[in-house]
């Protein structure tokens, strides 16, 4: 329970500038398959990241990642890799149903 | 009941079996598997029989000791036991010997399937202390967490992507629910309901309520298995947006074996999805164990989930069962719903035209043979997406206030059936 624990602590009222620690799947398509796609996101955005689970094949690649940092920054690393044609989603994956 | 927690053991995580306590909690802190409802089935042998079923109202509840609450329920108290119809017509048309329509189109108090774990979900949030209630909803789920948090006196919010119709806004707003529409792309909404849901301590239904409100689909196939005689149906055809409803049917009809509720026998359970968002049935067809996200484009709005949190379990369900999953076109989804309308009279949404379109795919290519009985889910009400199919069930027929000219529109109508 201790990340849950952390995480509640740094959820704050707040802005961009506030931290925030966000869990995420992340679908690799086949061409992203082989990048260092984390490691690059590491090194673009002052973000930590925590692979948590994964699972690759030569169809999918299927990551849980947890990213730790400002507000602004998480949601700025999530358009970079969105824009590396990664599928993000929460660790809930759909939260609106019908 | 005798103890807090009702019948129930824990909430268990489904990739490592971690086991937690009995609170508003969904993801495993480890691996981020789903957590899940464990009961204590020794203790619910002793208390449920079919007696002790028998004697209940006529209700979803009459199951509750396989139900996630610690209590008597407070919410939704007259949701469900849904009428099990033999669809003889409907049999004759698609040539099977059997046909079973599960009636979700009438179920109380919006319509849809959803008023069975929208009501778990809200009478175990009242347990554990929650007065505010919310989900993330484009159509059903909304309605049902409005009316039923409305009925309850829990106060609900509903967030909804800004470009959904009038009319679906309409059905929540009613209620007295609050209402925020969420500019921007679906991936974006989603993500920022995910993070509202971890951030303020309400119960989000379908988010950290998940574990319980999932549960609230058993129903539905404990309800098919005591209409059908006690007896489990030798398949069963359900619609899969998430994949969560067929892997708890699927857990229904096992809980109800182990528990000598039914005789264990041998069972499929087929899935059904639009082929505009068929992640799950392409991946079945192909022998897959996993699924590709899409992107969907179909007019069964209730089964558009491109990224199913389920799928992947429905698809072992599948496997387990020797079951199949097949997909529809929009025009085949049309004629599914007519299709039931014309022979039984039931008008349904249009995840219920996929079931129907997909049951009649599967009995045509013999994957339920000709000879054998299925229950089809029927998960929710025409009226719901009357857009979906305007313009498509014929026109009508407009005369002046004449006798010669109705009678003249008569016999056209008799030429035509002649011809």
């Amino acid at each position: 329970m201790a990340a849950k624990t952390k995480a509640k602590s740094n959820a704050t009222k707040g802005s961009g500038s506030q931290p925030r620690q966000a869990r995420f799947w992340l679908m690799y398509p086949p061409k992203q398959i082989t990048s260092p796609v984390i490691w690059e996101l590491g090194h673009k955005f002052p973000v930590v990241t925590n692979v948590r689970q994964a699972s690759v094949t030569d169809e999918i690649g299927i990551v849980c990642l947890e990213l730790d940092g400002k507000r602004d920054d998480v949601k700025a690393a999530i358009t970079w890799l969105e824009k590396q044609g990664i599928k993000v989603e929460p660790v809930e994956i759909n939260v609106i149903e019908s | 009941m005798e103890k807090a927690t009702g019948f129930m053991k824990a909430l268990k995580c489904r990739e490592c079996g971690r086991e937690y306590p009995l609170t508003a909690n969904h993801v495993c802190e480890f691996d981020f598997g789903p957590l899940e409802v464990v009961y204590d089935y020794d203790r619910i042998k002793i208390a449920l029989t079919r007696e002790v079923i028998q004697s209940r109202p006529k209700s979803m509840w009459r199951y509750r000791e396989l139900l996630p609450i610690a209590h008597e329920p407070t919410v939704g108290r007259e949701v469900g036991f849904t009428p099990l119809i033999k669809a003889d017509r409907l049999a004759r048309r698609f040539g099977i010997r059997e046909l079973w329509i599960k009636n979700d189109t009438v179920n109380y108090p919006t319509l849809s399937f959803k008023d069975r774990v929208v009501s778990v979900a809200l009478s175990r949030a009242r347990e554990l202390g929650f007065t505010t209630v919310a989900c993330a909803s484009t159509g059903n789920l909304a309605n049902s967490v409005a009316a039923n948090a409305a009925a309850a006196g829990l106060k609900a919010y509903v967030f909804i992507p800004s470009d959904l119709e009038q009319g679906k806004i309409v059905n929540s707003l009613v209620y007295g629910a609050t209402v925020v529409a969420i500019k921007g792309h679906y991936d974006e909404v989603n993500r920022l309901c995910a993070e509202i849901a971890g951030k303020y301590q309400w119960a989000f239904v379908n988010v950290n309520m998940r574990p319980y409100y999932a549960e609230g689909s058993k129903s539905m196939g404990f309800e098919i298995l005591e209409q059908s005689g006690w007896k489990i149906p030798k398949h069963t055809v359900v619609p899969m947006a998430s994949g969560s409803l067929l892997t708890k049917i699927h857990k229904s009809y096992q809980e109800a074996a182990k528990l000598g509720l039914v005789s264990e026998a041998k069972y499929h359970i087929h899935g059904a999805q639009p082929t505009g968002c068929s992640p799950i049935s392409v991946a079945q067809k192909a022998g897959l164990d996993f699924f590709k996200p899409v992107k969907p484009n179909t007019i069964a709005k209730s089964l558009a989930i491109g990224t199913p949190a389920d799928g992947f379990y429905a698809l072992k369900v599948m496997k387990e069962t020797n079951g199949h999953a097949d997909d529809v076109s929009d025009d085949l989804i049309r004629q599914g719903i007519k299709d039931l309308a014309e022979c039984e009279g039931i008008f349904c949404e249009t995840a219920g035209g996929v079931t129907v379109a997909v049951a009649k795919k599967l009995i045509a290519s013999g994957r339920i043979p000709t000879n054998d009985s299925a229950v089809l889910c029927i998960t929710g009400n025409g009226l719901k997406t009357l857009d979906a199919v305007v313009g498509h069930v014929g026109e009508t027929r407009e005369i002046r206030p004449s006798l010669r000219e109705f009678e003249g529109l008569l016999e056209a109508e008799n030429r035509s059936v002649n011809a």
